[in-house]
């Protein structure tokens, strides 16, 4: 197994000042908040799970907040939103697309008042356009590819964005969507987040050529970007230029995201496979939301004032969901066999 | 009324060009739908007629093109999904199994997945192992699938326009052996409601339920025994008729279930526990089942003949039933 050496990833031009300075103040201080509030909604839950109050599977976007808040913001504006599919790791995109902290909390919580009334929990997240939160890796992949199949049927100009992580790509899911959406030029962006670890196994025990996206496009004959993904700003600036390319050529894109996820796989994993001191220099060195607080406050666009208030209202909203969690009512079991057909 | 007769695949061709008349997000896309005009012809013409949006070729992926199916239907389209054999559902089944089947429920009712899958399925002539399963018992232990296999082309007809309308994600079976059967199928426009079995013929002495090609046997059979038989087509599997079933069998107190599928956990199964939990007071013999073996499908007619149910092997079951000959 070789380490993985970020060196050999020929990464998008990283310019920070600049693109902030083009997003301006309201945009960075909107993303700042939305990667403080997902990182408290997480954190929050992640508490209530070891205190018992939530089950299951629980993964954590801890470490990647950058990349789904940037896409978001790029994305989220104007009269042609995409389609969305995510891998199981989905609280964060489903906060971002405006599920609120207390419909995210009661479904960990498995309340009726859940944003899947307690019937998906954790890794079935939704909105009108989001598509899930899928819990069977790469499972997600055909799905969106079909949603951009259905807008382009449709004539409608939007594409559909695909999440899923390095260890997704080794599914036959990824490469047969892939190969359809090159052939019928299905609008559609395939976001791989490589977060470096499938589980316990590195990336490179896993996938037999990286840069991922770099490659695996070139077998597909369609575009790739490779891209920091601790970095909102660099992270905004490519999938702004990826949204004007692919409204142009309406062809799918391959993009591969590199932020290396602070937490275990799920909450049950002990993270036995990394060095304590290695995983604290990551955490120290690629902290999406101290990058972020940084170079906002290189810019003057944010003073420690303002963030200690933005953190606070973060905090405020994930304990005030954790509270609606818990006084919410059970699902009925009257209703259990409801829903199971439309 | 007038009548017009048509074979099955005439009458599933017919069925799916109605429905694309009436509802422009109806599609068809598989293997070899468009300019080979389908491997069974089902959908001959109608590439001519609708062009290549609305019937789509795909490639050998069945996977991609199940899953891409799913993520358009909840996407706001009426796919029809043809696979040339069922068996090649199995490269596709978890997209039909943890996203068709699961999506609505588990997403608290915000996607629906209004998806037809329909193709050959079960035997044909010598197609061997990998070729030939029966896959609706695989498919009916999902929540949140239908399963429909008709008999006959007026069934086909009204059940396929039923499934395309539907809400839900249905499987739809076909016998690659019964495309060229024929029957009077009316010249306007008609619907088979899902979830109901038919009483082919009426009969006082014993129950016989079957479903999609065996049926042929059934009927073949009822020719040859000295008996009242009731014959009844399940037409759609899953959800079951079972209260069509349970009336017949109060009334004549024995059943026959007639299965191309092998026994273990199959349809007939299921069926005859619901008659044992329901009709057990009314039942003068205990519930028969003829199925396939408990073997894969072996390439040698000898063997073919052996494993499947038969016309011959109901013959026999149903006068050991009614202690004759």
């Amino acid at each position: 197994m070789r380490n993985f050496a970020v060196e050999e990833y020929n990464f998008y031009p990283s310019k920070p000042k600049r693109v902030a300075k083009n997003i301006g103040k309201s945009g960075m201080l909107d993303a700042l908040e939305k990667m403080l509030l997902i990182r408290h909604v997480e954190t929050r839950a992640e508490a209530a799970y070891l205190q018992g109050k939530v089950g299951g599977f629980f993964h954590a976007y801890i470490g990647q907040e950058a990349i789904q808040t940037a896409i978001c913001a790029v994305f989220e504006k104007g009269d042609l939103r995409p389609w969305y599919a995510a891998s199981y790791r989905c609280h964060a995109l489903a906060l971002l697309l405006g599920v609120t902290p207390n419909e995210v909390m009661a479904e960990l919580y498995g309340k009726s008042t859940g944003n899947a009334q307690g019937r998906g929990g954790s890794m079935h997240l939704y909105t009108d356009r989001m598509m899930g939160g899928t819990g069977i890796v790469g499972g997600q992949v055909p799905l969106a590819i079909g949603a951009a199949f259905a807008n382009k049927y449709k004539d409608i100009k939007a594409p559909a964005i695909c999440f899923l992580g390095d260890g997704a790509v080794v599914q036959g899911a990824f490469h047969e969507s892939l190969n359809l959406a090159a052939l019928w030029d299905l609008p559609c962006i395939i976001v791989i987040e490589n977060n470096i670890w499938g589980m316990g196994t590195h990336v490179h025990r896993a996938v037999a050529k990286t840069p991922i996206a770099e490659s695996q496009a070139m077998s597909y004959g369609i575009d790739s970007y490779t891209i920091n993904g601790s970095h909102f700003t660099d992270c905004y600036a490519a999938f702004q230029e990826i949204k004007e390319k692919v409204a142009q050529n309406s062809r799918p894109v391959l993009v591969e995201v590199v932020a290396e996820r602070f937490r275990g796989h799920s909450i049950s994993d002990p993270g036995l496979y990394r060095e304590k001191d290695y995983l604290s220099s990551v955490m120290h060195a690629n902290d999406p939301i101290v990058i972020h607080k940084n170079l906002m406050e290189s810019c003057s666009m944010l003073t420690e004032e303002e963030f200690k208030a933005l953190e606070k209202k973060c905090r405020e909203k994930a304990v005030a969901a954790m509270k609606f969690a818990e006084e919410s009512p059970e699902p009925s079991p009257l209703e259990l066999e409801e829903g199971v057909y439309a | 009324m007038s009548e017009q007769v048509i074979d099955i695949r005439t009458a599933l061709r017919q069925a799916i060009d109605e429905e694309m008349t009436r509802d422009e997000t109806v599609f068809v896309m598989g293997e070899e739908v468009a300019e080979y005009n389908g491997a069974y012809k089902v959908t001959k013409g109608l590439l001519d007629k609708w062009g290549p949006k609305r019937i789509i070729d795909t490639p050998i992926s069945e996977l991609g093109f199940a899953g891409l199916g799913v993520g358009a239907a909840m996407a706001g389209l009426r796919p029809i999904i043809e696979f040339m054999s069922f068996n090649f559902s199995f490269v596709a089944c978890d997209q039909i199994i943890s996203n068709a089947a699961k999506m609505h429920y588990m997403s608290g009712g915000r996607f629906r997945v209004p998806i037809v899958f329909r193709g050959p399925n079960g035997a044909a002539a010598q197609v061997s192992c990998q070729h030939s399963h029966c896959v609706e018992a695989l498919y009916a232990n999902l929540p949140g699938l239908i399963v429909i296999a008709p008999s006959n082309a007026y069934d086909a007809k009204g059940l396929l326009k039923s499934a395309i309308r539907n809400d839900n994600p249905v499987l739809f079976l076909e016998s690659e052996l019964q495309y060229g059967h024929t029957c009077e199928v009316p010249d306007l426009e008609y619907l088979v409601p899902i979830g109901k079995a038919k009483v082919m013929q009426e009969g006082t002495d014993i129950t016989l339920v079957s479903h999609g090609r065996s049926i042929d046997f059934c009927k073949e059979a009822i020719k040859e025994v000295n008996a009242s038989v009731e014959l009844i087509d399940l037409r759609t599997i899953k959800p079951l008729d079972i209260a069509t079933i349970i009336q017949s069998v109060r009334k004549t107190g024995r059943c026959l279930i007639v299965e191309e599928g092998h026994y273990f956990a199959g349809i007939a199964a299921e069926v005859a526990c619901e008659i044992g939990e329901k009709c057990f007071d009314y039942l003068d013999y205990p519930v028969q089942r003829i199925c396939q073996k408990e073997t894969p499908m072996p390439y040698s007619k000898v063997l073919e003949a052996e494993t499947l149910p038969s016309k011959e092997k109901i013959v026999r079951v149903i006068s050991q039933m009614l202690r004759r000959y």
